[in-house]
């Protein structure tokens, strides 16, 4: 089914030239195939027979696969996309549910396709992480590939009727695999997670109903919604504390992270790390789209909140990563930071910071599940979680070691990585709006320093504990997906434009993440450009 | 591509060739970016491919010497010229606005590759120190855990430290300054499998890091006012720029120089190495004190027109914190007996008085002083890496750690002794000739200097002294007969150091070959008697040492010790109370918050749900007529009551 799907790419199909980017590629399915193609994929894992598991290593490859081919897709998107347009690209439109006015809207800009990367990267390294599966291996797949669809769905909504249906459909899946496959405390997990994904959920869906109602009623379009100006900064400002809700439920931050201790702790390591990498960049990119880029009044005013919001997630992420007793709780907070990071920079409402926040969707989520995967799967190989038991590791399972350093490093932003240029436009774009808050993210960054320092020493470089269990290092399907994520923290932390041929501006083969993502943001920034100050005497 | 394009155009027009030229100037253009990669390169190497101790050795030295020889090349380029070299390549470059102020409609990274006289000699002291600190290592080192990535630390280093020297866009600065740091957290926390070892590289990680973001954050604030990165852009619109004022570049100002400050390892930033100086490998804390104060030197350097932009007031607060760095470092020398730490200090002491100098020449402002500065830590570098060297080659063959139990170096050791001696006078002497350039004994910084250069003479002879005099005794496993001198293939190396620093000493004091040859400009000799002067507080710091050590080695050492241990209840009791009150309570509610109120909380919002749901399953199986009889009865007694004047 998806070898038609794609095959149906091949096939020139006439389009309405008033849809923007859909001459571009040879087909306007292409972001519904993204969508839907895993769903179809999950359908045929879960309706294919399975006499006593005896295809379930094929299933396990038909996801894999199903991944590969939409980061195949996704790949001649990345390649064809204009950076120069800043109007949605791809965009595929069909009248649903007239009677509300929901529309089947698809459509992706800069940010958007940066995260659509992300999401297909994660996709496969979930699978890769999963391979380890052994019960009921053709639920946990089925519902995996959901996941992903209903976080690519996500992305690329542009109704917000179709938002907030993919949005909580995230919840469903993730809620089940853990329920299904987690560890010891999955109850407690898992209601934890739907509490406050339903909570951000109800939070977004009232959201949105004031804005409908605000615009007259007749359409769900984020064109119409969330078009700047089309609402007053009253309900702007009751809207944005709503989305805030939602976006901080889902990141997430402080005081609503209570689910993603317990989440990153028990649940599979392929879960953890989709959720880490994309499921909770979602509420940034909500963030994104429905505060900052939508709401201009509502976003100066409620900056500050922001901006605390941020300093508070990582000061805390640090300070409770410093105390704790489990390397899996430990990575849980770690991962909170770049989340922080980039709430930071939606909080400066500067261009730069705007640009930043963007960049950093893409290698937070990177540094997110590189840190809770690898993590994970220490705790795996080291058979237990204590940091009490853990020690003196590094001799024993080098490959490990550097990727957790290297997952720690990413974490705390260190130059080489993809997390460096990413912090520092945010901060640089901070600075000048937000310099308080850019003081205590940075402050915070300095004890996740320690924290890290400790984790490290503890686990890696103490003294070796003699009662502790046997331990091996990565195997070789471990070493894959983590090694994808920190190479793709490597690549785009080398190259972050795309590497080019010598003396010319000509990409080789990548086009530059930081070129994709800049489509659109200049009129996403627009409202918040900065003054041209007056020529003043120093004091 | 260019020059090899060029040189294939000249063979093709035909023209007879008139024998061979060459002309070093024509290869900067492909010299210096090989400089900076070839490090990356080995470093790439390693990591991939390189497993056994003695090639990871071979090929980080083998990287170290190309990029030497590099860097010799690049000099030889440069010699004839006044003009650096400048080349920039694009890393980022992305538009971010279409209105506003022009600067910040884009931003743009650049990896600018500049280079002058004083960055080749800044490359050429970072590395020596690596060259002689890897012989030495390949020695000396043998025991060390983990060679393979050791060494390959070592090539990130050296890599990082190319790329901060040539560096002239701040945001390419941070980023090799931050990948350095990283780089020397590892290598000083190398020693996996100890504990105190890990817990004291925690220090190594954290306090740095904390300078770092200091750096980070003034960047980013400059950035923020002006828009610009590149400092040959910035400084002339430091004063121009619409919006300035004097407030914002004071903050800048004392952000960049807490950064630099900690690199420095100025007192109170300095604890990142003296805390790591007994459990770090002797390599990495050679090369972390060595080559860290040439790149913060460099980059004070190259930040200090910002800095003096600011207000006099600022330059000469930052010339104060010099000047007490300068002093308290050597004074806590003084205290303690552990010779690595004591040599630390002391270089951490002297490279103070280096930058006070530096800091001096942009206040007055004199060019000379300024580069009397950097020369001064130049040559102090090697000396640095040289005296903890052969202090730790001391300290490993008499198996103790503190000079109470050493002794009898100069008769045992002699060459190692002789090394600890040298590289002591190598800073005392370079600090003392720096400072004849630019201080005159009669100002108040001059005094201050001078009592820190007579705090540096004395501890470097004490340090000698305490190893090398006096009775080596028996203790618990430990036979004194056996100490000898360390192996022949490592002796040369702390040498090697100690040449490098005392030619750059020696050369400073003429100016033509020296302090002309960094800034291509024409600088006049130190007075003699001021030169004499200095030396002569430098060769009574010594003769205070001698005298109490030979009158009384081990009431002396008895006295630091005690002094050390009242500073260590001090310091312990700070720390403690620290942990107590600050850092306890912090991290205590941060875990309350995640292990009992937010989990409690998430519990009783669940029960309420629960609650609710059960009211409302009960609701369902009341009768109606009463249930809504009842209900209209309390609205109606809550109406009355809430309401004014309904029961009135």
């Amino acid at each position: 089914m998806m070898w038609l799907g794609i095959a149906g790419l091949a096939v020139p199909t006439p389009t309405p030239a008033a849809v923007p980017g859909a001459n571009i590629f040879s087909s306007p399915l292409l972001l519904s195939v993204i969508v839907w193609v895993p769903v179809i994929m999950a359908i045929a894992i879960a309706t294919m027979p399975n006499p006593r598991g005896r295809f379930d290593m094929l299933m396990k490859q038909i996801a894999f696969f199903t991944n590969v081919g939409l980061v195949f897709v996704l790949w001649i998107a990345y390649n064809q996309f204009e950076s120069f347009l800043s109007t949605p690209q791809f965009a595929e439109s069909q009248p649903w549910l007239a009677a509300i006015g929901a529309s089947y809207h698809l459509g992706v800009d800069g940010p958007g396709m940066t995260m659509l990367l992300l999401s297909g990267l994660i996709g496969i390294v979930s699978v890769l992480a999963s391979l380890g599966i052994r019960e009921r291996v053709r639920s946990y797949f089925c519902l995996l590939l959901l996941v992903q669809a209903s976080i690519n769905g996500a992305i690329v909504a542009r109704d917000m009727f179709v938002l907030i249906l993919f949005w909580s459909a995230a919840a469903i899946p993730i809620a089940l695999l853990i329920l299904g496959w987690g560890g010891p405390r999955r109850n407690a997990a898992t209601w934890r997670l739907v509490g406050y994904w339903g909570l951000g959920t109800g939070a977004l869906v009232v959201a949105t109903l004031a804005l409908y109602a605000a615009t007259g009623g007749t359409s769900f379009d984020m064109d119409v919604l969330l078009k700047v100006g089309s609402v007053s900064p009253r309900v702007q400002v009751i809207v944005g504390l709503l989305v805030i809700v939602a976006a901080a439920t889902r990141l997430p931050l402080f005081p609503f992270h209570g689910w993603a201790r317990d989440l990153y702790a028990e649940a599979p390591i392929g879960v953890t790390v989709v959720v880490a990498g994309t499921a909770t960049r979602l509420g940034a990119y909500l963030l994104l789209r429905a505060l900052v880029a939508a709401e201009p009044a509502a976003a100066q005013l409620l900056a500050p909140l922001l901006a605390a919001l941020a300093a508070l997630t990582v000061g805390y992420a640090a300070l409770a990563a410093l105390r704790m007793a489990d390397i899996r709780h430990s990575a849980a907070h770690l991962a909170m930071i770049p989340g922080g990071i980039t709430v930071l920079g939606l909080a400066a409402l500067s261009p730069l910071s705007i640009a930043g926040a963007v960049f950093s969707l893409f290698t937070g989520g990177l540094a997110a599940a590189l840190i809770v995967g690898v993590c994970a799967t220490l705790a795996e190989r080291a058979q237990s979680r204590s940091l009490l038991v853990l020690g003196g590791l590094a001799p024993r399972m080098p490959i490990l070691t550097w990727l957790l350093i290297i997952g720690g490093l990413a974490v705390l932003g260190v130059p080489l990585l993809a997390t460096f240029p990413a912090e520092l436009m945010t901060f640089f774009g901070s600075f000048k709006t937000q310099p308080i808050g850019a003081f205590a993210v940075a402050a915070g960054l300095a004890v996740a320093a320690v924290a890290l320092a400790m984790l490290l020493r503890r686990v890696l470089f103490g003294v070796p504990n003699p009662d502790a269990p046997g331990v091996s290092d990565a195997s070789l399907g471990e070493s894959w997906y983590l090694g994808l994520l920190a190479g793709a923290l490597l690549w785009v932390g080398v190259f972050p434009a795309g590497p080019k041929l010598p003396g010319t501006d000509a990409p080789i083969f990548d086009p530059g993440l930081m070129k994709t993502m800049s489509a659109g943001i200049s009129e996403l920034a627009a409202p918040y450009d900065l003054p041209t100050p007056t020529p003043a005497s120093g004091q | 591509m260019n020059f090899f394009l060029a040189q294939i155009a000249t063979a093709a027009s035909g023209s007879r060739s008139s024998g061979f030229t060459f002309d070093p100037a024509n290869t900067l253009g492909w010299a210096v970016p090989l400089l900076v990669i070839t490090p990356l390169t080995a470093f790439v190497i390693a990591l991939t491919s390189v497993r056994t101790r003695r090639s990871s050795a071979s090929l980080a030295m083998f990287g170290a010497v190309v990029t030497m020889l590099l860097t010799l090349l690049v000099g030889w380029g440069l010699a004839k010229t006044k003009i650096p070299f400048l080349h920039a390549y694009q890393y980022i470059n992305m538009p971010v606005a279409f209105s506003g102020p022009t600067a910040f409609q884009s931003f743009a990274v650049d990896i600018v590759l500049r280079v002058d006289h004083i960055t080749v000699a800044a490359l050429v002291a970072v590395e020596l120190c690596v060259i002689g600190v890897l012989g030495w290592n390949q020695v000396m080192g043998r025991s060390e855990p983990g060679p393979a990535r050791f060494h390959a630390l070592i090539s990130l280093l050296l890599f990082a430290c190319v790329g901060a020297l040539v560096s002239w866009d701040l945001a390419e600065l941070l980023a090799f300054w931050g990948l350095a740091g990283a780089a020397t957290y590892l290598l000083l926390a190398h020693r996996w499998g100890s504990d105190e070892a890990a817990i004291r590289a925690r220090v190594a990680l954290a306090l740095p890091f904390v300078t770092d973001l200091s750096l980070l954050c003034g960047v980013a604030w400059l950035y923020a006012r002006y828009g610009v990165q590149n400092l040959t852009s910035l400084v002339p619109v430091l004063h121009t720029n619409p919006g300035w004022t004097v407030r914002s570049l004071v903050v800048a100002a004392i952000l960049l120089f807490i950064g630099i400050g900690g690199r420095l390892a100025l007192w109170p930033l300095h604890s990142w190495l003296t805390q790591t100086s007994v459990t770090a490998p002797p390599a990495a804390l050679a090369l972390a004190q060595a080559v860290w104060s040439v790149i913060a030197i460099v980059a004070l350097y190259r930040l200090m027109p910002i800095i003096v932009a600011s207000n006099p007031q600022t330059v000469r607060a930052f010339l104060y914190a010099c000047g007490v760095a300068a002093v308290v470092a050597p004074l806590l020398a003084l205290v303690g007996n552990e010779p690595r730490r004591i040599v630390t200090l002391l270089g951490a002491g002297a490279t103070a008085v280096g930058a006070a100098i530096v800091i001096h020449g942009f206040e007055v402002p004199n060019a000379t002083f300024a580069v009397a500065g950097i020369a001064c830590v130049l040559a102090i570098a090697p000396a640095r890496a040289a005296g903890v060297l052969a202090a730790s080659a001391i300290a490993a063959a008499m198996r103790t750690d503190s000079l109470t139990e050493m002794g009898e170096a100069w008769t045992r050791m002699r060459v190692s002794a002789q090394a600890l001696l040298l590289a002591g006078l190598v800073l005392a002497l370079s600090s003392a000739s720096a400072l004849a350039f630019a201080f005159s004994t009669r100002s108040r910084v001059g005094l201050v200097l001078g009592e820190a250069l007579l705090l540096v003479s004395i501890g470097a002879l004490r340090v000698f002294m305490g190893v090398a005099f006096g009775p080596l005794r028996r203790r618990r496993a430990f036979e004194p007969d056996r100490v000898g001198e360390a192996p022949r293939a490592s002796r040369g190396w702390p040498y090697l150091l100690i040449a490098g620093g005392a030619l750059v000493w020696v050369v400073m004091l003429v100016p033509r070959l020296g302090l002309d040859f960094l800034d291509g400009s024409k600088h006049p000799a130190p007075a003699v008697g001021a030169y004499v002067l200095w030396v002569a507080v430098a060769l009574i710091g010594f003769a205070a040492a001698a005298f109490a050590y030979v009158r009384n080695k081990d009431g002396a050492l008895k006295a630091s010790a005690l002094a050390a241990a009242w500073l260590g209840r001090i310091g312990g009791a700070g720390s403690r109370s620290f942990a107590r009150f600050i850092v306890a309570p912090a991290t205590e509610i941060a875990i309350r918050l995640g292990d009992r109120w937010i989990p409690a909380g998430d519990a009783a919002v669940g029960s309420a749900v629960e609650t609710t749901g059960r009211f409302a399953v009960a609701g369902t199986r009341l009768p109606v007529l009463p249930v809504v009889v009842a209900i209209a009865v309390v609205l109606t007694l809550v109406v009355g009551l809430a309401a004014p004047g309904v029961f009135k």
